[in-house]
């Protein structure tokens, strides 16, 4: 199972199934309503790894994300347009795309240990825009 | 994956690969935040060896941290520049600079197994200079 990760904004990141490592979706809800709250959100968790280029190749495109975590919110960059594919068989099991996405918490860490680092992002949907995200999958991709 | 740290201010710290052994960076922002936050922060934790001077070596620049830790709001001095590098197969996969870090915490470890004692150093960006954070990366070591 491989997760793919697409950002647009002044800028455009991709990461592909060898640097991500895991992601979690959820829809925030109100866990004290008596009945539907309209109080909705929605919170992606997103989990790589920050590889060093070998043999020339471009560097990844994490170093990105470090900077989109620290745009001001003055700035409209701080929004930007993020699409996940969830492949896999050759099938996109989801397809989850945040039209408008910020981000909330963003870390690296690196240890003399290992050959790479690891990023974790969260980001989430901004609250009155939630009827422009799309919740897809179940199609044949590749 | 090797790790250099330099603090400038009114004395130069230099920590190279043999000492340091771990980095953490976060971008800390509100996560119950509906839209983007202007409350954006950054912090660095920065772990590494307390090394022994043998054969005549000087000592390493530890110490100094120590004596940064302990140095009072009051003083200007309190504020320095800090740059860590994070290397691996000869390419800077990171580069982070802080103009105005200012240290939060400041722990050392000894024990009587060890040859060696720990520090962990964590510092943040002075809030109203989170635009002069920069991060860089992806390119060869120079």
């Amino acid at each position: 199972m491989g997760v793919r990760l697409s950002i647009e904004g002044s800028e455009s990141v991709r990461l592909k199934e060898t640097s991500i490592t895991g992601i979690r979706f959820g829809a925030d809800i109100p866990h004290d309503s008596n009945a539907r709250s309209t109080d909705l959100g929605s919170t992606v968790w997103i989990e790589g790894k920050i590889l060093a280029a070998v043999n020339g190749e471009a560097a990844d495109d994490t170093s990105k994300l470090a900077k989109w975590s620290l745009v001001a919110a003055e700035k409209a960059d701080c929004y930007r347009k993020v699409q996940i594919d969830v492949v896999s068989a050759s099938q996109i099991v989801r397809q989850i795309t945040i039209p408008n996405a910020f981000v909330v918490d963003y870390e690296e860490d690196f240890t003399d240990e290992t050959g790479a680092g690891t990023f974790r992002l969260l980001l989430k949907q901004k609250k009155d825009k939630m009827a422009g995200l799309k919740f897809e999958g179940g199609f044949s991709g590749e | 994956m090797g790790f250099t740290l330099k603090v400038e201010g009114s004395t130069t710290i230099e920590l190279g690969t043999t000492s340091i052994t771990g980095v953490k960076v976060r971008t800390d922002i509100p996560q119950d935040s509906n839209a983007r936050s202007t409350d954006l922060g950054s912090t660095v934790v920065v772990t590494g060896k307390i090394l022994t001077a043998v054969d005549g070596d000087p000592f390493d620049g530890t110490k100094q941290l120590g004596l940064w830790a302990l140095v009072p709001a009051e003083n200007s001095d309190c504020y320095r520049k800090v740059t860590v590098e994070v290397i691996a197969a000869s390419q800077v996969v990171r580069k982070y600079t802080y103009p105005n870090a200012f240290v939060v915490d400041y722990k050392e470890t000894y024990g009587d197994v060890e040859g060696i004692g720990t520090f962990t150093l964590i510092l943040k960006q002075k809030k109203d200079k989170m635009a002069q954070v920069t991060v860089e990366g992806g390119y060869s070591v120079g």
